[in-house]
């Protein structure tokens, strides 16, 4: 007689192989059985079923404990459990893609081959992913090992009404079987009959309650784990904001704790706030469900409303000169104080604060704003030092007195656009009338103006010079309104307010209109129109002139906002300025140049984002230690992969998110805001627009999947999630309601 | 009438946004170790009533008829449930419900008493029982797992099945339709009758909570995935029962007293297409989706009408 | 203690309830109730009781009736409920159950006929069937012993000892409806007889056991040797109950046999319930005839008291047993109970069985008399005699050869063979 012992797990088809093997006995006149041992096992649990055939009538009705062979369904499932009582040279079948000297190294006593049966069932298309039947390969295995000829496998199949690809699987499983039957000859048998039962529990005494021994982690073929992905919105911010981390944060109500997020990479929430274009938000997954995440009211909302007293930290003893106090130049000086260098900016202007200062309008960006950002890096100890212009000898002079130095002048270079006769008078560069704006310096009562450009300088000036006076306004862009690079808000804005918009309209020349009285100024703007062409270097598709299309634009006052270009003259003839670079290795010191300076970014953020590298860079250099405050800080140890790609939506589940508009933020009706220069936002009124951040690949504590875990063994432990995989039976539904993919499956 | 709408994207009202799960003061009802397969809808519904009754701050005892969540204690004398437990014969929960609620109010005490049931101890064998209970307004929470199927025997059919649905005493679809046992159960005029879906926790939970803090006889009904009797992947349990409401075929309701409907979630009647192709007990051969889909919007559309006539 | 006229129904609806009011200062008493004649007077009186803290809950089936009685008796209350006939089949599945789960519970069942075909009269075939089950079984004669077993019942089930349900049965109509005089207890009696019942394994929220999960064969093997254990101990357990109850309400309750005219009988007769006052009537006439004839009663079937038994049999060389029931294919349930308890010990004894009053027919002293006759006159033991029924059945003729059923050949086709 021939026992055979079969260990699977409940829905893989163990008993039906125990009758496969049977049944081509049977049909070649062997007496057999074929039997499970049934019991309270479900789907997944491991389960035995036996085989027995011999050419006598076959008495013994139960089950086999000393089996000739065993046959092992699952690899998960080899163990000592499954070999015992095994008679020593008995073969053991095992369906895994190891190897067969691997699962031998276990049995010295035994002949062990193996198959990989999984593999050849999904071949066959037979059962699912997650429960391959892997019955009839085995079948065909079996067959190999024990010298059955498959012939009467495949006809003992046929008799059980199995065909298609459990004839293949039988026959790719006999081929494919690999076996290794060398064994030490040293074994004894071992006893595995059942010996007399003990006195069981009682209910009537206190025994019972006590939780099951049974550890369903082992029924698991994979486990579920968790992971994160970098979100478009980190990736993108030129800041380098963990924009997740503080949304995460204004989600539970915990300002303060998202102005110190914000607090890591930037000294300026409360401006970007307000001028950002946001790229963060052009990213957000959200716009493929409703609308973007409204990041830039957010983080003007933590920068407002947040109160955080940063620690001065204690002090080093390398000094850094900083040249220019605009955004890069306080940023990098931000950053070096909270290491504790001591910092000194230069300004050559007589306020801080560089183009924030200058350049962005009071209804934009209120000054009072900019001091209160400006002191909390100044209380860091930063000193500014302001009417001092710093010219090429000066910066000798800083570099051999300093540890280091970095330039951070921005871009002071104005591009110009040749208008032909009289249009020197009339054109004014939008950044230095936003400058006489500023200082009340400026009034355009009933002119008539063009402004030229479609940054938000352009869109500022045009705003500002309706609020000084101006009759009309008109903004001329050679490309449409969809390549603009002002902020689409302000485009919007400043259309409400009766700004008129030319789109794909170029000046040409300004002419004297051939007026009656002759002086009163008024000229006409010769205009062309354009069309796109072929995208250009940047993507962005070449306006082409449209011929014969001129036409003329009154106007007695052009405003030019055509962007601007570094100078460069502070630096020694020849110097590569680049972002990171030491530009200058002759000096006694490094010097750096830092933002719009070197990367001609032209963003604020893009600004802070550079001082904070510089800073990062220098303290590496003077102390070699590398510190990261930015996206790379949020690589976590509670995460048990790291993806350091960007997640898209279509990576995320979409479906399980509920709709909800955006909010905009109140602001002033555009009647009342011309009365002067008050600002026009008002913000959000609260942080409920943070609760509508997707958390885009990054765990947001939102216990979904503790939530749905059937057998409660998925638990948050702080900002911990706890997988318990003792009992985890991996069923994966945490995968499948995690709607931002945080958590996935991961196979055993 | 106050309903929710449901996203035009299907998404069911929802916490998708940051909380916390307190833990729990005291070991889940539903231990670690049970043997019910992965991706048991029971198992977050036991889950579940664990969480609502240590909201509550309350214990119950269990009745359980025989089906699977009798077999989920697991051998004794080691137990799955955290709480007094007691495998009845399989018509019989109801009314050793009302013998251990009798003693529980005779004695002033505060333990639920719960029949925790599926479907075939529900619609079919334990439904004369059930109805009694019911009649006789006896202070007990009954709670039927819905799988749709007698799963602990292996998967034969119950009154419970859809129409369509192979079982192995159906080999070719079942013929004929679902047991409308919410109506049944309303005609009663019981306090308290409400649907349930592992879909929608946050209903779920409301409701358990309503149906704790009522007293008099309780029905729940729950909609139950079953990935081995379903022959489903177990990761999509909660999807499929989820697109069950979203489609119509699952409508998520109260009926207090007998007489004052709510309707809580509208479903978007999504094709069902998709709930019928996920699951191998359906072919598409024998699923009439012309008739299901009819069926079911009558059927809502009944209860809209119950709904808006006898608000709740 | 009031001596009244009472129905045995009365009787036993009454020692119930006043049972059920005794655990008034424990966890109180509940019954799952359901009606089916003869039986129903004794829910009546049941649904009627003032109870001080109880709740009958009247179901709609005894299969509810049982499992009402179970929960309630799960929860720690003194429970119990009546039933009879096909009202025990429908019970049997929550029946077994109660003994399984080792609850003292307590049932009065009134022995009538099995149907089909309907018969409300006196038969024992109901209670018999539940042989097997881990229930004690006791047999009153009389309104009397119907009151005391009752009480005593619930004593004894709810010695720790012992926690097993138990059957109290009385004859169908003959007792269950016949009102004769009787000693009725007082509820301080009560009080006194049955202390406050403290279930060791009710439900108890700081105890989250489950009744019922899965066992192994090794621990069922466990689990059936205690009942077996138990019912050892019933026979002890039960002669102390007498005689607490003789100190409670002075006097005796019906022992779990009674021998009477045995010490030296040779011939000895087995009866039990009301047959058994009829058989004691013919024996001591017997007696004063002087014929060697004594009497033996059983009123417990579970456990079964072979040790009486052998004694009240020593003399004896042959037995009679008078069965009001029938077995199929076997006769009667007590001759084959006897038949097998003394076997290998009294190999020599003649058993022979009788069928009598089967399906409430009376068994008067003639019938009683015929029976002795017809043992008295045995070298053998043989089937079962059917008492005073006269003209056997034809015996059904063996059916005649068919033959095999060969499709129909079509017509212009040869057969082939």
């Amino acid at each position: 007689m021939v026992e055979i012992r079969i260990h699977g797990r409940g829905g893989q088809g163990g008993v039906t192989l125990a009758k496969l093997i049977a049944t081509a006995r049977f049909l070649t006149g062997h007496s057999v059985q074929a039997f499970g041992l049934y019991a309270a096992e479900r789907s997944g649990a491991p389960i035995q079923a036996f085989c027995r055939f011999s050419p006598e009538a076959i008495t013994d009705r139960n089950l086999i404990y000393e089996p000739d062979h065993v046959v092992i369904l699952d690899p998960t499932l080899v163990g000592p459990g499954v070999t015992r009582g095994l008679k020593p040279g008995g073969w053991i079948l095992v369906n895994t893609e190891l190897p067969a000297e691997a699962v031998a190294e276990q049995f010295p006593h035994n002949r062990v081959a193996v198959v990989d049966a999984t593999a050849i069932a999904l071949e066959n298309r037979l059962g699912t992913r997650s429960v391959p039947i892997v019955n009839t390969a085995l079948a065909g295995a079996v067959a190999r090992i024990l010298e059955i000829p498959l012939d009467d496998v495949l006809a003992g199949m046929e008799h059980l009404g199995f065909g298609g690809g459990n004839v293949t699987a039988a026959r790719s499983a006999f081929q494919a079987v690999a076996i290794r039957d060398a064994i030490s000859p040293d074994a004894e048998p071992e006893s595995a009959r059942p010996g007399p039962a003990g006195r069981g529990a009682s209910f009537l005494e206190g025994a019972g309650g006590e939780r099951p021994a049974i550890q369903t982690g082992s029924w698991a073929t994979s486990q579920p784990k968790r992971q994160q992905y970098v979100p478009p919105c980190n990736h993108i911010c030129p800041a380098g904001n963990d924009v997740q981390g503080f949304l995460h944060a204004l989600a539970r109500d915990e300002v303060d704790e998202a102005l110190g997020i914000l607090l890591r990479t930037t000294p300026f929430p409360s401006v970007c706030g307000r001028v950002c274009p946001a790229p963060c938000m052009q990213q957000c997954n959200r716009s493929e469900l409703d609308e973007a995440v409204n990041v830039r009211q957010l983080e003007r909302l933590a920068g407002d409303v947040g109160r955080v007293v940063l620690e001065r930290p204690e002090a080093r003893s390398q000094r850094v000169a900083v040249v220019g106090s605009g955004p890069g130049g306080l940023s990098a000086g931000y950053h070096l104080a909270r290491f504790g260098y001591g910092v000194t900016v230069y300004e050559g202007a007589p306020e801080v604060g560089g183009l924030l200062r200058t350049g962005i309008p009071d209804f934009r960006l209120p000054g009072k704003v900019l001091d209160r950002e400006i002191e909390r890096i100044t209380d860091l100890g930063v000193q500014v030092v302001t009417d001092h212009r710093v010219d090429r000898r000066g910066l000798m002079e800083l570099a051999r007195a300093y540890d280091a130095v970095l330039v951070a002048t921005g871009l002071q270079q104005l591009r110009d656009l040749r208008l032909g006769v009289g249009g020197s008078d009339m054109a004014l560069q939008g950044i230095d009338f936003l400058d006489q704006v500023k200082h009340d310096q400026a009034r355009l009562d009933g002119e008539t103006v063009v402004v030229v450009g479609g940054g938000n300088t352009a869109m500022d000036a045009a705003r500002s010079a309706l609020r000084v006076g101006a009759s009309e306004v008109r903004v001329v862009y050679r490309r449409t309104r969809h390549e603009m690079p002002a902020i689409a808000e302000e485009i919007e804005e400043a259309l409400e307010e009766g700004v008129i918009l030319h789109e794909l309209v170029q000046p040409v020349s300004l002419q004297a209109e051939a007026q009656a009285d002759g002086d009163t100024g008024s000229h006409g703007l010769q205009c062309i129109r354009m069309r796109l062409g072929e995208p250009d270097a940047s993507g962005r598709r070449r306006p082409v002139e449209v011929e014969g299309s001129d036409f003329s634009l009154p106007c007695t006052r052009i405003i030019l906002a055509l962007g601007q270009s570094p100078d460069l003259s502070v630096f020694p003839e020849g110097a590569e300025v680049r972002e990171g670079g030491d530009l200058l290795g002759l000096l006694e010191h490094p010097v750096f140049a830092v933002g719009d300076l070197a990367t001609n970014d032209g963003t604020v953020a893009g600004a802070i984002g550079s001082g904070r590298r510089a800073a990062l860079h220098i303290h590496q250099t003077f102390t070699g230690e590398v510190v990261e405050t930015g996206d790379q800080a949020r690589v976590r140890s509670d995460v048990d992969l790291w993806n350091d790609e960007v997640i898209r939506a279509d990576a995320l589940r979409m479906h399980l998110f509920e709709r909800s508009p955006g909010q905009e933020g109140s602001s002033l009706d555009p009647r009342e805001r011309l009365d002067g220069f008050r600002e026009i936002h008002t913000g959000l009124p609260d942080t409920s627009e943070a609760r509508r951040c997707l958390s885009c690949g990054v765990c947001n504590e939102c216990d979904i999947c503790v939530t749905y875990c059937p057998e409660g063994v998925l638990k948050r432990v702080g900002h911990q999630l706890v997988f318990d995989y003792a009992y985890c039976k991996g069923c994966g539904i945490c995968v499948t309601e995690c709607p931002r993919n945080v958590v996935f499956m991961s196979h055993l | 009438m106050s309903t929710t709408e449901l996203p035009v994207n299907g998404s069911a009202p929802r916490r998708d946004m940051p909380g916390e799960i307190p833990p729990l003061s005291c070991e889940p009802l539903l231990r670690p170790g049970n043997t019910n397969c992965g991706g048991c809808g029971m198992s977050i519904g036991l889950t579940w009533l664990g969480r609502a009754l240590e909201d509550l701050e309350q214990k119950a005892h269990l009745a359980i008829p025989a089906c699977c969540g009798a077999v989920t204690a697991g051998a004794f004398p080691t137990t799955s449930y955290a709480m007094p437990t007691v495998a009845t014969t399989f018509a019989a929960a109801p009314a050793v419900a009302s013998g251990l609620a009798s003693i529980r109010d005779l004695n002033g005490s505060e333990e639920q008493v719960i029949c925790w049931a599926g479907d075939g101890g529900t619609y079919d064998i334990g439904f004369a029982t059930l109805s009694a209970a019911a009649e006789r307004n006896e202070n007990i929470l009954y709670i039927c797992y819905d799988n749709e199927i007698y799963g602990n025997t292996g998967g034969q059919r119950s009154s419970a099945t859809p129409p369509g649905a192979r079982t192995t005493t159906t080999p070719h679809g079942k013929s004929e339709s679902k047991k409308d046992v919410m109506s049944i159960m309303a005609a009663h005029g019981i306090p308290y009758a409400a649907t349930l879906s592992v879909g929608h926790p946050e209903d779920f939970r409301q409701k358990l909570h309503t149906a704790l803090t009522t007293s008099g006889m309780r029905f729940l009904l729950m909609h139950s995935p079953c990935p081995t009797g379903w022959k489903s992947e177990p990761a999509e349990s909660v999807q499929l029962v989820r697109l069950a409401v979203r489609s119509g075929l699952f409508p998520l309701f109260e009926v207090f007293g007998g007489q004052r409907y709510r309707i809580n979630a509208e479903p978007d009647w999504a094709d069902p297409t998709e709930y019928f192709r996920r699951q191998r007990r359906f072919r598409p051969e024998e699923v009439d989706l012309g008739t299901t889909r009819r069926w079911a919007r009558e059927r809502f559309q009944r209860l809209k009408v119950l709904a808006e006539a006898f608000p709740a | 203690m009031p001596r009244e006229i009472v129905t045995g129904n009365h009787a036993a609806g009454l020692a119930l309830s006043m049972a059920g009011e005794a655990n008034r200062f424990a966890r109180g008493t509940a019954a799952g109730i359901y009606p089916i004649t003869p039986q129903t007077e004794i829910v009546e009186r049941v649904a009627a009781f003032p109870f001080s803290k109880g709740r009958v809950v009247p179901v709609e089936s005894e299969h509810s009736a049982m499992g009402v009685t179970i929960g309630a008796s799960l929860s720690g209350a003194r429970a119990f409920t009546a039933s009879s006939s096909n009202g025990l089949a429908y019970m049997v599945e929550n029946i077994m159950v109660a003994g399984f789960y080792r609850l003292p519970v307590v049932m009065v069942a009134v022995n009538r006929t099995l149907g089909p075909p309907w018969n409300i009269w006196a038969d024992q075939g109901d209670t018999l069937m539940l042989r097997d089950f881990p229930w004690i079984q006791l047999y009153a004669q009389d309104n009397q012993q119907v009151a005391d077993l009752t009480l005593l019942a619930f004593r004894l089930a709810e010695d720790p000892r012992v926690l097993l349900p138990v059957l109290v049965c009385m004859d169908a109509f003959i007792v269950s409806h016949t009102q004769m005089e009787t000693e009725l207890p007082t509820q301080e009696q009560v009080d006194r007889y049955l202390p406050p019942l403290d279930l060791p394994h009710r439900m108890r929220s700081d105890d989250p056991k489950t009744l019922g999960g899965l066992v192994w064969p090794d621990a069922t093997v466990s689990l059936r040797k205690e009942i077996h254990e138990a019912f050892d101990r019933v026979p002890m357990v039960f002669e102390e109950c007498r005689q607490e109850f003789r100190d409670v309400f002075g006097r005796s309750p019906a022992g779990a046999v009674e021998a009477y005219h045995t010490k030296n009988a040779e011939t000895v007769l087995v009866a039990t319930a009301t047959i058994a006052t009829t058989a004691l009537e013919v024996v001591r006439s017997r007696r004063a005839a002087g014929e060697r004839v004594g009497l033996l009663i059983l009123r417990m079937l579970r456990p079964f008291p072979i040790d009486q038994l052998l004694e009240a049999c020593a003399s004896a060389s042959r037995i009679g047993v008078l069965d009001r029931d029938y077995a199929a294919g076997i006769g009667g349930v007590w001759a084959h109970e006897i038949r097998a308890a003394l076997q290998g010990t009294r190999d020599d004894l003649l058993v022979q069985g009788y069928l009598t009053g089967i399906g409430g027919g009376d068994v008067t002293a003639e019938r009683i008399d015929e029976v002795l006759v017809d043992l008295g006159q045995r070298e053998l033991p043989g089937p079962p005699v059917w008492v005073g029924l006269e003209d056997p059945a034809p015996v059904p003729a063996a059916p005649p050869p068919k033959a095999p059923l060969v499709p129909p050949v079509p017509s212009g086709v040869e057969a082939t063979p």
